[in-house]
């Protein structure tokens, strides 16, 4: 059951290659975050309640309600156009995300160790690369964002290919999580001034002598 | 022998469900499941024209895709009992006769000298380069799974057991089934509905072929689906006893039919520039077909 959800995992990863708009990429962001609830469910052996809840707050609550709603309300907010704007045509992105996965099938089947799940460790790294890919070739501020939370996705799953009790690694996942947001809310504030360049920009405009 | 009958059976209502799920969905009756059959049968009466441009080889190429489509219906099997024709590696057979036919249709496109044809010619020919590794690579982790080559001993050996098998088997139908419209140029492909030759891909092709050689062209396109068709059927039916197998072939035929009427009733037509990635992301999941027959042999754990 795991390894059909984890290749439902690289499935979403092809259709971001391919996706137009940044709300598919938030709804994609959700399901990915309900994808890996469900895994890190089957996966743990022995769960006591207090890490569940750790669990449930990370995945659930953050990567699949809070982040892709407050995402959604910046770009209502800020007036952001709905393309993603790639630099590269979707076709190119989804030629280079298919190498990234076959790269890093030959790359996990060169390593030799017992402890490694290979099949996590496979989406693990090719969600990290993607990830990068995918903030390398955006054009806007938000897109970044979203490509960081692919990354992101693709730390806590190899933080599941190491072992099944990790309490500690679980927190760092969550540490990493709320890093991330804070991420996005510093950006957000930060390319803040940015929009409103732009709306003094068309506010300027209006300005004429009469 | 068997699926030789099945598959002449299923293509005789193959196409007739599907316009009949379109009408109805778009609120019509709509004509009867054999319509497409009557409408060949008149074609088949008539003569043909031909235009001066044009030479022999549109005078032979509906001919030899017609026998391409029959060749390749050849060596499809059907559950336990062998295709006509079954032998190592016939998997790769079954593509290149079936390319062989589509070459031929495309040449005769550009043999009557038209540049929309031509156009068309060059969309076709672009879409089934595309869609060809997707095949090839679904084809390939299914005997990489069963250790077999020849169509009839993988699928026997296919036997669904655990869960992942049953992903497999889904995403298989689903890269077979959206090869097959591919192939038979239907709706997020190509709009077989449109009047602008400008959108059309494969009607634009055959703008030029009239009476006889058009009810031809057509037959092929009715055997090609339900060819399609059975190999999807073959995917699930495994070694069931004969008094299973064969209603569940038409049961599966008929969803399929239906599927591929909703879809062209609910769905638009992608954009030109973006059906190439659209085939593209079937040889994406086809890969990772491979890579779950890779975890379930053991070859990587």
């Amino acid at each position: 059951m795991i390894d059909v959800l984890l290749i439902t995992f690289l499935i979403s990863l092809f259709y971001v290659a391919i996706a137009n708009r940044i709300m598919t990429y938030l709804k994609v962001l959700a399901f990915q975050g309900v994808l890996l609830f469900v895994v890190v469910f089957l996966q743990l052996s022995e769960i006591n309640p207090v890490n569940l809840a750790l669990i449930l707050l990370e995945t659930i609550v953050f990567k699949s309600v809070a982040v892709p709603l407050f995402m959604a309300y910046v770009l209502k907010r800020n007036n952001i156009t709905r393309e993603a704007e790639p630099f590269l045509p979707n076709f190119v992105s989804l030629i280079i995300v298919t190498f990234i996965v076959v790269i890093t099938i030959l790359l996990a089947n060169g390593v030799e160790d017992t402890n490694l799940d290979k099949i996590f460790f496979v989406v693990a790294l090719s969600s990290l690369f993607t990830g990068l890919y995918f903030i390398a070739t955006r054009r806007k501020i938000i897109t970044h964002v979203i490509g960081y939370l692919i990354i992101e996705n693709g730390v806590f799953v190899l933080s599941l290919a190491v072992g099944n009790e990790m309490p500690m690694l679980v927190n760092l996942g969550i540490m990493l999580d709320i890093f991330a947001s804070v991420l996005i809310l510093g950006i957000f504030l930060n390319k803040i001034g940015d929009v409103f360049k732009d709306v003094d920009v068309d506010q300027l405009s209006r300005l004429k002598d009469h | 022998m068997l699926s030789l009958i099945l598959i002449i059976i299923a293509s005789t209502f193959f196409t007739g469900i599907i316009i009949r799920v379109k009408s109805l969905a778009s609120g019509r009756k709509g004509p009867g499941i054999f319509q497409p059959l009557k409408d060949v049968a008149r074609l088949f009466k008539k003569g043909v024209v031909y235009s001066e441009t044009t030479s022999f080889v549109f005078k032979i190429a509906p001919t030899i895709y017609l026998a391409s489509v029959v060749m390749a219906m050849l060596v499809v099997p059907f559950g336990q009992s062998k295709g006509l024709i079954s032998f190592n590696g016939d998997f790769i057979f079954f593509a290149y006769v079936l390319a062989l036919g589509k070459f031929f249709s495309i040449i005769s496109a550009l043999d009557t000298g038209s540049s929309f044809e031509g156009m068309g010619a060059s969309r076709e020919a672009l879409y089934s380069m595309f869609a060809e590794p997707a095949f090839f690579i679904l084809m390939g982790s299914l005997a990489l799974l069963t250790g077999y080559t020849s169509f009839h001993e993988m699928f026997a050996a296919l036997h669904i057991g655990s869960y992942i098998t049953y992903a497999l088997g889904i995403l298989g139908t689903f890269v077979l089934m959206m090869v097959a419209m591919i192939e038979n140029s239907r709706m997020p492909i190509d709009d077989p509905k449109t009047h602008l030759e400008l959108t059309m891909v494969h009607e634009v092709m055959i703008l030029d072929n009239s009476g006889f050689d058009l009810g031809l062209i057509f037959t092929a396109g009715y055997l090609k689906f339900a060819i399609y068709g059975a190999l999807v059927v073959n995917l699930f039916i495994g070694l069931f006893p004969y008094q299973f197998a064969i209603p569940m072939f038409f049961v599966i035929q008929v969803v399929l039919a239906t599927g591929v009427g909703l879809i062209e009733s609910f769905m638009a037509r992608f954009r030109m520039s973006h059906n190439a990635q659209f085939i593209f992301v079937l040889t994406s999941v086809s890969l990772l077909i491979f890579f779950g027959a890779l975890l379930i042999i053991g070859k990587f754990v």
